[in-house]
Order: C-alpha cells, then structure tokens, then sequence
C-alpha cells in the first residue's frame, strides 16, 4: 500500500474519529472525572474524592434496590430471551411453506420494540382492564395485578424485552443456515435422532452465535430504560427502578451530575466484568472453525 | 432584475430595518393549544414591535431536563417559560435569571400583585412574572354522584360518608376520589395544613415544619380513606400500569367520581368525561380546622435570561404578551387565568374566560392557607415523599415510619440550600 492511499484512508476516516474522540471519547471520560466531583449542572465541579463511591456503597438503599432489580432483570431476561430466539430460529431454518412470510412476521417486534410505542401498548395488555386479564376470565381465571405487584411487576417488563428476539433470532437463524449439510447427513446414516443432531452438531457448530447474542444481549439489558420508564415508572416499590432509570433521576432531575457519574461507572464496571467473565468462560464453551479441541 | 431585487431587500433589512430588530428565542413546554396560542402570540409581538421571534416548544416530559442543560451551557433562551418551583434550583440568590425589577420601565409591572410578584422574587430580585396563579382543588363528578342519589360533599366527613352509599348504589369500582401516587402527599400537606396551620417546610429554618404527630396524624387519615373504600388502595390503582387519571377509562365513564388537582387543569379532566359533569367544589374542610390549608402557587412564570444579549427586546416582547391588547388576545387561557391585572381584564370584557375557570380559580384565590415554600416541589423532596408514602401503602412501614423517613429525609435535602 502506497503512502498516498494510505493517507486517503485516514482521510476517510478522520471525520468518524473527530465524532468519536469528542462525542463519546471526551464525555465518556470527562464522566469518569465527574463521578469524583458533587457538578450540579449549576455550579462549577467540586472535587469530593471518593465521597460519591463512598455513600454508593455504603448508605445508599436506592443504589442496592435497584442494583438487586437490575441483576435480577438481566439474569432472567437474557437466557430466556437467548433460548426463546434459537428455538424460533431452528423453527423458521426449516423449509416450510410461507417461510419468508413468517421470518419477517417475527423480525417484526424486535424493530418495533424499543419503541414508545410498544412500551404503551404493552401497559394496555397487562393493565387490570387489559387483554391478558381478559383472556383469562374467559377461563374463569380471577384477573392478576401484573404492574401493582411488586412480585409481577418486573416479569411484565421481561416479558417485554424477551419479546423483542428478533435481532438475535436472525443472527442464529444466519448461523443455523451457514451449517454444512453434510454433516446432517453423516449423522441421519449413523442414526441418529432429532435431540442427538440438534444437540452434537447444531448445538457446537453456533457456539460463536451465541456467544456473540449473549455479550450483545447482555450489554443492551444493562441499558434498558424505555420499557419500565413508561410501563411502571420503576414501580411499584421501585421493583421495576433498573439501573438506568435511576441514574436518569439523578442527573436530570436532581442534577447530582457527579453522583449519577459514579453509578454509570459502577454500571459500566459491571458490564466489563460481566463480559470478562464470559470471555474467559468461552474457552471452555465456544468452539471456532478449526478448533483442535475434541 | 431577480438578483438586484434580492440584494435590494437584503441591503434595507441589514441597514434599514434592523438597526432595532433583535432576533430572540422563547422556550415552553405545553400541549397543542398553548403551542399554537403562543405561537400566534410571538408572531404579533414581533411583527409588532420589530424583532424576529424563534419559538422552541416541547411537552412537558423532558422539559425541565432541557431547560437545565442549556442553562448549564449558557444556551437559554432570551424568554423562558419556567416552572416555579423550578427558580430556586436555577437561581438560589436570585442572579440565575434577569432582575425584572430593572427592567421596570419597558414592562409594566403593576399589572402583578405584590403578592403575585414576591413569589417569583429570589434574593430580592424579581426572577419571573406568573403567567398565572393556581392551587389544588377538589374536583367531582356530579353525575356520579347524582346517580348515587348523593349530594356533592363539602366537607371531609362528607366525602368519607359518601363512600359505602355509592358503593351500594352504583357497585364497588365506584370510588368518591382518587388519590394515587404524588397526589396523595400534596393531598397530605392540606390535611397538615388545616389541622395545624403548618406548611410542609419553613422557609426560615429550612426544615420540615410539622411534627412527627402532625404527620402521622395526616398519613393515618389517608389509611381511613382507603380502609373506608373512598379512594382505592394504591396497589390496585397501580394495576392500570403508569397511567395519568384523565386517560384512566374509570374516569371517564365516571367510576372515579373525585380527584385533587390544579384548578388550571379543568380541561385536561374534564374533556374525557363521557358519563356526568366536572364541578369545582374547593377545599373540603377538616372537623375543627381554622383555615383551608391552599395549596397555592404561581403556576409558572416569564423569565428572561441572565445572558441575554437583547434583554430589552426581550422585556419588550414579553410585555407585549403579557400586558398588550395583541398579545393578550392571542396568548388567552392558554396557561389558565393570566395572572396579570391588565390581560385578565381584556379577556373577561371579550368573554373569552369560561364560567367554571373562574369560579375554580376564585376558589383557590379566596383560601386561606400557610405560605407554600417552593421547595416543597423540589425534585428530590417530592420523590421523598412518594417514595415513602408508597411504602406505607404498601403496608412495608408504619404511619410512625413514614412520617420520621419524611422528616429526615427532606430535612438532609434542605440542609443543600
């Protein structure tokens, strides 16, 4: 490569990097000096040292309710969305009739769900007067308080993001498709069933898929804001007050910039060793092409 | 000829006309009607006095979250509509915003009550001028409470007994009121009030005002209301998910008879009405109590930035709207009664304010009441005291519970300022 294209390349780039160094890289950093001050958005930053970190950990409630409701939330939204997409995915990877018809038909919530929009109508469906209590009267089955129970409150909003499999079942569906045939094949004259194929070729073959879903989803359940700031309001009793929403009350609407600052960065330690973690547990789970394990 | 037209016009509005022309900002939130009011009412101002007015609206989600990131950055607008309890946050000593006082010759200050004017006044500086004056009414259905062959209550006695007959008459998703959520410790803060003539906090020791006992005494008189089925239980109310009363379909159809809210709100409630008739009946008075226990305040004020670099012009669009015949007519009801003397007047001569809006409104004017400190609307006070109350409705802490987690809790937020 000639200097000159290489600096043409740069060229392309630099606008991206300009956009990146000041619109993520400065803030992202500039919030890591700000979780150290008591900035009110008002007034010029005070240093404070640890004080923020300090009541985190020590005397703030709120902090431990919502830390408790936000690993809750991802611990069960992720694998039951991650399983919930492959199941669909090995569904729709079969040769049926309509098959693009339904592939788009269940695209179709995950562009849909983040929105405003569905988080209403999701608070339409499970309201006391919704079309989930109705359904069940039709069984005689007594309505339940899905979003004033503290204890179904925060499913509802699981449900929501379970629902939202799109993205991740099109990613599996991709994988499941890029399996070599021939390996069904030798399987099916070796005799083997359904359940064996599934679970000691497809299986193994779309590790990598799925280790990619579960970082991706994981990163993304840590963020969730829209579903339980219009559905519950992080309600009742704060059962549904996931980390993001609290982090939002703090800064915007009691200006504790430097306060809000330090969860974000205790959110963000999370994640980093959440991913850590299953990058280190990958060696032992996810088998890349070439792989000479047995 | 185009071209030479254009360069003529261009030439006459650098030169010519804009030697006084200031191109200014005005910021609100609202719904449609007020977008489309204020709208009109910049368009005649500016054209009026000469200057180019470049409105910014949203709604009121998010508003404040806009309004403080641009006053962080200095980016305000030149006139900004502004929550009053808001001016504390922004302007502690009064410099966060322009002294109006200063500007005394441009816009006629005496269309503002002293009273009017003290409530927006930080550090001896007039920050705002209300657009108008609001306070917490009861509001009832009368045809709910027709069918239930009662009559409207006027007392808290009344409302109590009012209960079990509708309930029997009309079935037991019928409820007298509806109190849910934030509603429920403004509502808390009236029973105070007229049990012992205490605001919730003294603006001059900074602290909470009433006692422990005055508080749990208040907080148990919300259990009676729910023990006695007048206003359903806070966990059954959440059942609807975060829903507002007014989108509420038990509201509308009039299962939901009563509520406490802003006298300025009277549309918002009574359009989705379908079963009966929204009436004001004031403040519902507590056996032995002396005084009405209001909630009062400026619902909003007019504010022109400290970094403004046309304040004058500003002062001038803003008079206009608030105290000339132009703006007047175009601006309305859009933010309820206008507090000013001078627009208030025009409007009641064209016939332009109805009937119950007055009548509402008269009710909050004529009530008596400790002062209303503005920090008990500030954000974190006012999610203290949801918080806690949630928890007592919930049945987590006790009466003596909330009302110590109160008192502490908003006394460490208080000791900020």
């Amino acid at each position: 490569m000639g200097s000159d294209s290489r600096f043409l390349g740069l060229a392309y780039v630099t606008p991206y990097i300009i956009g990146l160094l000041i619109f993520t890289a400065f803030p992202f950093l500039y919030s890591f000096y700000l979780s150290f001050t008591d900035y009110s958005l008002m007034s010029e930053p005070n240093w404070v040292g640890t004080k923020n970190y300090e009541k985190l950990f020590t005397r703030d409630r709120t902090f431990d309710k919502s830390l408790k409701v936000t690993l809750i939330y991802v611990f069960s939204t992720v694998p039951l969305k991650l399983v919930f997409a492959l199941f669909i995915a090995v569904i729709l990877n079969y040769r049926l009739k309509f098959i693009n018809f339904f592939r788009t038909a269940y695209y179709v919530p995950s562009i849909l769900g983040g929105s405003i929009a569905i988080a209403v109508l999701w608070r339409y469906i499970f309201a006391d007067t919704g079309l989930v209590n109705m359904a069940l009267a039709v069984f005689g089955i007594e309505g339940i308080n899905w979003f004033g129970d503290p204890t179904n409150a925060l499913f509802t909003i699981t449900l929501l993001r379970c629902w939202q499999f799109g993205s991740a079942m099109v990613i599996f569906l991709a994988a499941l498709q890029s399996i070599d045939k021939s390996l069904y094949e030798a399987a099916w004259i070796d005799g083997a069933n359904q359940w064996q194929v599934f679970r000691n070729i497809t299986l193994p073959l779309i590790t990598p898929v799925i280790f990619f879903n579960l970082i991706m989803q994981t990163v993304q359940a840590f963020q969730e804001f829209n579903g339980p700031y219009i559905i519950t309001e992080g309600g009742p009793l704060k059962s549904t007050y996931l980390l993001p929403l609290y982090i939002y009350e703090k800064a915007f609407k009691n200006f504790e910039m430097g306060y809000a600052s330090a969860i974000a960065w205790v959110l963000f330690a999370i994640v980093m060793v959440m991913t850590v973690i299953a990058f280190w547990s990958s060696k032992k789970w996810v088998y890349y092409a070439g792989d000479k394990r047995s | 000829m185009k071209r030479s037209t254009t360069a003529l016009a261009t030439v006459l509005a650098l030169v010519g006309f804009g030697a006084n022309a200031a191109e200014l900002r005005m910021s609100w939130w609202g719904g449609d009607s007020r977008h489309l009011a204020t709208q009109e009412g910049l368009k005649v101002c500016g054209e009026k006095h000469g200057h180019v007015m470049k409105p910014e609206f949203t709604g009121w989600s998010g508003h404040l979250e806009k309004l403080s990131t641009q006053l962080a950055g200095g980016t305000e607008a030149d006139i900004m509509q502004v929550n009053w309890p808001w001016l504390p946050l922004f302007s502690a000593d009064g410099t966060g915003f322009a002294d109006l006082n200063t500007l005394g010759e441009i816009i006629d200050l005496a269309s503002w009550s002293d009273a009017a004017k003290a409530s927006s006044t930080l550090g001896g500086k007039l920050n705002g001028l209300p657009a108008s004056q609001t306070g917490l009414i009861y509001w009832f259905n009368k045809g709910t409470f027709d069918a239930a062959g009662l009559a409207v209550p006027t007392t808290l006695a009344e409302l109590v007994a009012s209960a079990a007959p509708m309930k029997e008459k009309l079935g037991d998703d019928h409820f007298p009121l509806y109190l849910v959520g934030e509603d429920v410790s403004k509502w808390m803060q009236n029973i105070v009030a007229q049990n012992t003539g205490k605001g919730l906090i003294d603006n001059e020791t900074m602290k909470v005002a009433p006692s422990a006992e005055e508080l749990v005494a208040a907080i148990e008189t919300y259990a009676m209301l729910v023990e006695q089925g007048v206003t359903p239980a806070w966990p059954d109310a959440a059942a609807a998910g975060n829903i507002k009363l007014h989108e509420n379909p038990n509201w509308a159809a009039g299962k939901i008879a009563g509520t406490y809210v802003w006298d300025s709100t009277y549309f918002k409630y009574s359009d989705p009405i379908t079963n009966g008739e929204l009436i004001p009946a004031g403040l519902l008075a507590v056996d032995g109590s002396d005084n009405d226990g209001v909630y009062r305040k400026a619902s909003m004020v007019f504010s022109i930035s400290a970094n403004s670099e046309n304040t004058e012009a500003a002062a001038t669009v803003l008079n206009c709207l608030l105290n000339e015949p132009e703006g007047i007519a175009a601006m309305a009801t859009a933010r309820g009664l206008p507090a000013s003397s001078v627009a208030h007047k025009q409007l009641a001569d064209n016939g332009k304010i109805v009937a119950v809006q007055t009548e509402a409104n008269n009710m909050v004017l004529d009530a008596s009441g400790p002062e209303v400190s503005a920090f008990a609307e500030h954000p974190e006070v006012r999610s203290i005291l949801k918080d806690t109350m949630e928890l007592f409705a919930y049945g987590e802490i006790t009466a003596e519970e909330a009302a110590g987690d109160i008192i502490m809790n908003v006394n460490e937020v208080l000791e900020k300022y």
